[in-house]
């Protein structure tokens, strides 16, 4: 069973229409995407004169963090059109370049600040406990 | 299965305690278009979906939306906790410091507690699926009033970030809704 084909309709591609006639070249960087809120750039909809507004890190922690982030926002955002559209190969080999990106990523930034996910708590202490947990913010400094 | 990831899916840090602006923001958590909603109605349609587009979308939504929730959440948690009792009473929030003391619960800005009554499971496919198409236009015009009841620039980033959401999400739906509209549900 784990190998069957997922029966989807082969010409799935005539059935799911992409309603903004995308381009590849339309998608943002995870950066771009993750201030905006939207990896498309065509689908892309502020509210009024209102864009968004600048994430200022206050330090190598949260740099890193705010990396992490916007990667985990990019693979998050190119999945839900991925689930529609599953054909789309370079949509696809984007996607994977953030997976290996993000986990590059996860691996340094745990390493020196703790672990993000319960499974990288491997070093010599408990430290999944440790705050700030990502409701704290501590003197202004943005989480974790 | 879920597993949680220790950092909030966009960065939450309110420094300015605001009473007035987390009792109306609560309704993002707590309310009739608010998050725990979403998260709810789309966890609980997945499982009539009738093939992997619709599984997999509304389950991946569904997983995003409960992330929101913590977003809202802590919003609310950061506005609030460095207030007295009596800010609190001055600001409608006596009633609140009552039930729940500082503690955050899922209500509209009125106080109302969450119902799953919120949302609906139907059973079929096309009115499952515009409802969702609806639960994001609402929660994109919620969140387009909430814009408009602040001018604090760390409240608002959240809120655009939150409302963006709602429109790529609007998009999936639709584009999903038309998929099985064509297929003839």
């Amino acid at each position: 069973m784990l190998f069957e084909t997922n029966g989807m309709d082969e010409n799935i591609s005539l059935f799911i229409s992409d309603i903004f006639g995308r381009e590849n070249k339309d998608i943002l960087s995870p950066k771009e995407g993750f201030l905006r809120g939207n990896m498309f750039a065509s689908e892309y909809k502020p509210y009024k004169n209102l864009t968004y507004l600048p994430l200022k890190a206050k330090s190598e922690r949260e740099e890193m963090l705010y990396e992490i982030m916007a990667l985990d926002f990019a693979i998050n955002d190119l999945n839900l059109y991925l689930d529609l559209h599953p054909d789309n190969k370079e949509v696809f080999a984007m996607f994977k370049g953030y997976v290996e990106e993000h986990k590059k990523q996860v691996k340094e930034y745990s390493k020196i600040y703790g672990p993000l996910t319960l499974n990288k708590t491997v070093g010599s202490k408990f430290n999944w406990i440790d705050s700030p947990w990502p409701w704290d913010n501590l003197g202004g400094s943005m989480y974790v | 299965m879920f597993k949680y990831v220790k950092h909030t899916n966009f960065p939450v840090n309110i420094r300015k305690k605001d009473l007035r602006m987390a009792k109306y923001l609560v309704t993002q958590f707590g309310g009739s278009n608010g998050e725990l909603a979403a998260a709810l109605r789309y966890f609980s349609q997945k499982f009539n979906m009738p093939d992997d587009y619709g599984k997999a979308l509304l389950n991946d939504i569904a997983t995003e939306e409960l992330g929101h929730c913590e977003m809202i959440a802590t919003m609310v948690h950061q506005l609030t906790k460095d207030a007295t009792k009596k800010e609190m009473e001055e600001a409608g929030l006596g009633s609140h410091y009552a039930e729940h003391g500082k503690g955050v619960y899922p209500t509209d800005a009125n106080g109302v507690p969450f119902t799953v009554t919120y949302f609906a499971v139907t059973g079929d496919v096309l009115a499952d699926i515009s409802e969702d198409m609806a639960a994001e236009q609402k929660a994109r015009a919620v969140y387009e009033n909430l814009i408009d009841l602040t001018e604090d620039e760390d409240v608002l980033r959240v809120l655009l970030f939150l409302r963006q959401r709602e429109v790529v999400h609007f998009n999936r739906f639709k584009e999903l809704y038309e998929y099985y509209q064509k297929k003839g549900y």
